[in-house]
């Protein structure tokens, strides 16, 4: 991997999707003073009509769009554009938003008012392989994987890939403990952590196509 | 009442188990030979006799045209015409010094029937008497000689003996002497003979009408109705005797003779089906078989060939019922060792060796005193099937307390374990619809206000002038994700939301870069599982305080959470605490804000039962939570 240092960042290419022009503003300048090369969209077409045009490094998006769900823009990239990194725009950083991007595709997500600075270290982050996770996401994925009669509401979510030891660092992530406790508790470097977070991510992804899943994702959205 | 494969037995090993089976087989037969022995030595014990001066000695009889002395008891030959009896003729002394007392001819034993004559004057004849003609009842008589009739010196004493076949003739001992002599004797063998058999039939009779209600009651038990009609055939058999000379219905007299076999067989029937075997189809009716030939004999043939039949038939019969019996009973006995089987097997055995001993008897075997034992032999049986019944009875009762008791409990388990799965699923039901409304309330909030604060915070940050604004609306999405946050079903265990706390309060820090020390002492806070979102957002908002005043009132650098589970006055607690190394303030409230603040901490933690302690000082300010052993269910702030 990369460190987030080795590519300035004037390389690092940007597609930011929002439909609300303040945040769209906010995110756009926050990334711009961090010096990357950011296009913005603020609906799905003209999101795919930028991707036609340059395909990014990074492409953060977030999911109630005006002409559609930012879900498909992620599932297409992510289909068309393996090398691309996704990150979702939250504005709570709630798990039904988090775990329906990261099914299709997503390895990350942004704050819609993280202050500047965070949301362009995340950013830097995600290009080096570090993704982003909170503690109530974890708990929503540790909980998926404890055997339960019926599932908790909220989307769907297959854990079955998960190794027992992504799961302890779940576990830690959910009480809070730091990466480097996390690392020292499990015998493992501190660096190692947040790479395994994007493998926990790219695990929960849901490849098939036509999918029940997706299907299921997708109602449990719409259904708004 | 049928127990038998629901009886558990401990499984054994199989040769340990044959071994077994042989060392309480022969137990059981040694016991059943104790048993004949002593019934046989108890048959043989001789019967008390009067004195022997009030024997009668010489007679003569005269029979069938021939004469010939002898000495009593005699047997004469049977014969087939009741009006030929064989006529003993004797003499008996008798002086006037006797005269006040009354004197008696007794005859202890005799087949079938006899008439008595003193000086050519009849003073009895049991003809007369049903239950003396029964050559199956040893039945005594005693008749008091008229006053008159008795001569000074030497007296005639004619005896004329009726015989009818099958049996031979046979006359005992004739006692002539004072009544008050004899009659002990007389009532001796009255008691033993006729009294007795009485009494049994009685409680035949008894048992009969149980076993009929018992079998009207529970259709589904033949073996009570067997049994219900052996007893009934015996009881009627018992009291309903008809005289032999003239019977008023001789098919009824036939029938009656012919229904020992019968009642054997029901006896049989019942072993049969009580001990839990199978009821054999086919040879089963067998059983009957001979019983049914003598009533068909006794109804349309003639009492003569009846009586031979019932020689030729009906003993055997008996006798191959009572074996079949006590091997059933033997092997019910092995099988499961409970006690009507033992009693029962028993009292066959005494049966059996009385029947054996009557035929030897019969026979001319041994020397014969004409007392026949079966009948009242039995009377055992009787009693073994009355206390049998009753013990199966009285455990079947047992066990229906028993069953009742262990239903009882089982009940009350049921009860318990429902109560518990619906407390259960109470409490799922309502995790769940906690989850629902949470994931409903997070989409609406996402999508509307979320969004909305956002904006706010976005364009107040164009404009340095609204600066306000923004921080207002960043708490206000702050506070939103504490609301949805705690709403989450943590189980019990804080941490879960104090991680969650963490990453926020991270986040809010990281801008004033001040660093958030997050320190989790192993093994953290105990679970509490009464915890409820409101609790949680409590404890949040008084660790979002002391943030807050650290921030803004402190200028602190750094900020430290401790999380632990520390020894207190009373037991383990669970403890959180907030440092800073800011400016501290003093505790008895400087500033009206920073008291307030203080004031509101108090308050939110004394409602979910915790203990807030401040200390601040130029070092810094600590706020220490002791939270409660068990969260309060309502809201604790009753004041």
């Amino acid at each position: 991997m990369t460190s987030p240092n080795d590519i300035p960042a004037r390389e690092i290419t940007i597609l930011l999707v929002e439909d609300d022009p303040p945040t769209l503003w906010r995110l756009q300048d926050a990334l711009v003073k961090a010096g990357f090369d950011v296009a913005a969209a603020a609906t799905l077409a003209e999101a795919r009509t930028s991707l036609a045009a340059r395909v990014p490094r990074v492409l953060l998006t977030d999911l109630q769009l005006p002409d559609g769900h930012g879900v498909e823009l992620i599932r297409q990239t992510r289909a068309r554009h393996p090398a691309t990194e996704i990150m979702v725009i939250s504005a709570l950083g709630d798990e039904e938003t988090v775990i329906s991007a990261i099914t299709v595709g997503a390895t990350g997500y942004i704050l819609k008012d993280a202050f500047p600075s965070d949301i362009a270290a995340t950013v830097r982050d995600l290009v080096a392989g570090h993704s982003p996770i909170s503690a109530s996401i974890a708990r929503f994925i540790v909980r998926r994987t404890q055997a339960s009669v019926e599932p908790p509401p909220g989307p769907e979510l297959n854990t079955a890939k998960l190794t027992p030891r992504e799961i302890d660092i779940l576990w830690g992530i959910a009480k809070g403990f730091s990466y480097a406790e996390i690392a020292d508790h499990l015998g493992m470097s501190k660096q190692t952590v947040p790479g395994h977070i994007k493998s926990i991510y790219r695990k929960l992804e849901v490849h098939t196509r036509g999918e029940a899943v997706f299907e299921a994702v997708q109602q449990g959205l719409i259904k708004l | 009442m049928t127990d038998g494969a629901a009886r558990p037995s401990a499984p054994r090993a199989p040769g340990l188990r044959a071994r077994n089976t042989v060392t309480r087989l022969v137990q059981y037969v040694l016991l059943q030979a104790v048993i004949a022995v002593l019934c046989i030595l108890v048959l043989r014990l001789p019967m008390p006799e009067p004195p022997a001066a009030t024997q009668a000695t010489s007679f003569s009889l005269a029979d069938r045209g021939a004469t010939r002395a002898l000495a009593l008891p005699a047997f004469v030959s049977s014969r087939s015409s009741m009006k030929e009896p064989a006529i003993f003729t004797g003499h008996f002394g008798w002086s006037t010094r006797e005269e006040g007392r009354a004197w008696s001819v007794y005859l202890p034993r005799f087949t079938n029937g006899v008439a008595v004559e003193v000086n050519g004057v009849e003073i009895l004849d049991s003809r007369r008497d049903p239950s003396a003609n029964r050559p199956d009842r040893a039945t005594p008589e005693i008749a008091i000689i008229p006053a008159s009739l008795l001569r000074d010196g030497e007296n005639a004493l004619v005896i004329r003996l009726f015989v009818w076949v099958p049996i031979s003739g046979f006359l005992d001992r004739v006692y002539v002497g004072p009544d008050e002599d004899l009659r002990p004797y007389y009532e001796q063998r009255t008691l033993w003979f006729v009294t007795l058999p009485t009494v049994f039939a009685a409680w035949q009779g008894i048992l009969a009408v149980i076993l009929i209600v018992m079998w009207a009651m529970r259709r589904g038990e033949a073996a009570y109705g067997a049994l219900a009609a052996a007893m009934a055939l015996g009881a009627i058999q018992a009291f309903l005797s008809s005289a032999i000379d003239q019977p008023a219905h001789p098919e009824l007299n036939a029938t009656l003779l012919a229904s020992a076999p019968l009642e054997s067989g029901f006896v049989l029937t019942f072993g049969i089906l009580f001990f839990g075997r199978k009821w054999p189809r086919l040879l089963g009716p067998l059983i009957f078989v001979p019983g049914v030939i003598l009533v068909l004999i006794g109804a349309f043939g003639d009492p003569f060939a009846l009586r031979q039949f019932f020689l030729i038939i009906g003993l055997p019969a008996l006798v191959v019922h009572l074996v079949l019996l006590a091997l059933i009973v033997a092997w019910s006995e092995m099988r499961r060792s409970d006690v009507p089987s033992l009693l029962l097997g028993c009292a066959v055995t005494i049966v059996l060796t009385s029947l054996v001993h009557d035929v030897i008897e019969v026979a001319g075997l041994i020397p014969d005193d004409r007392v026949f034992f079966t009948r009242l032999s039995y009377s055992a049986m009787l009693v073994a099937i009355g206390a049998g019944l009753t013990w199966r009875f009285a455990r079947a009762l047992n066990r229906v307390d028993g069953f009742a008791a262990h239903l009882a409990i089982q009940l009350r388990e049921a009860e318990e374990k429902l109560k518990a799965s619906f407390a259960r699923e109470q409490e799922r039901e309502r995790a769940a619809a906690l989850a629902r409304e949470r994931t409903r309330l997070m989409r609406d909030l996402h999508d509307g206000l979320g969004g909305q604060l956002v904006s706010i915070v976005a364009l107040s940050e164009r404009n340095t002038e609204s600066a306000g604004i923004g921080d207002a609306a960043r708490a206000a999405l702050k506070d939103l994700r504490l609301v949805i946050d705690s709403m989450d079903d943590i189980g019990g265990d804080l941490i879960l939301a104090l991680a969650s706390w963490r990453d926020r309060a991270a986040a809010l820090l990281r801008p004033h870069d001040i660093a958030l020390d997050w320190r989790a002492v192993p093994p953290g806070l105990p679970v509490y599982p009464e915890l409820r979102p409101w609790h949680v957002i409590q404890i949040i908002r008084i660790l979002d305080e002391a943030v807050t005043n650290a921030v803004k009132h402190a200028r602190a650098r750094h900020i430290g959470v401790k999380i632990e589970t520390a020894a207190g006055a009373d037991g383990e607690r669970g403890c959180i605490t907030v440092t800073d190394d800011g400016k501290g303030f003093a505790v008895d409230g400087e500033r009206q804000r920073a008291s307030r603040g203080l004031a509101n901490m108090k308050n939110r933690a004394a409602r979910c039962g915790a203990e807030l302690e401040l200390s601040s000082g130029d070092g810094g300010t600590a706020v220490r939570l002791q939270l409660p052993r068990r969260f309060p269910e309502g809201d604790a702030a009753a004041g």
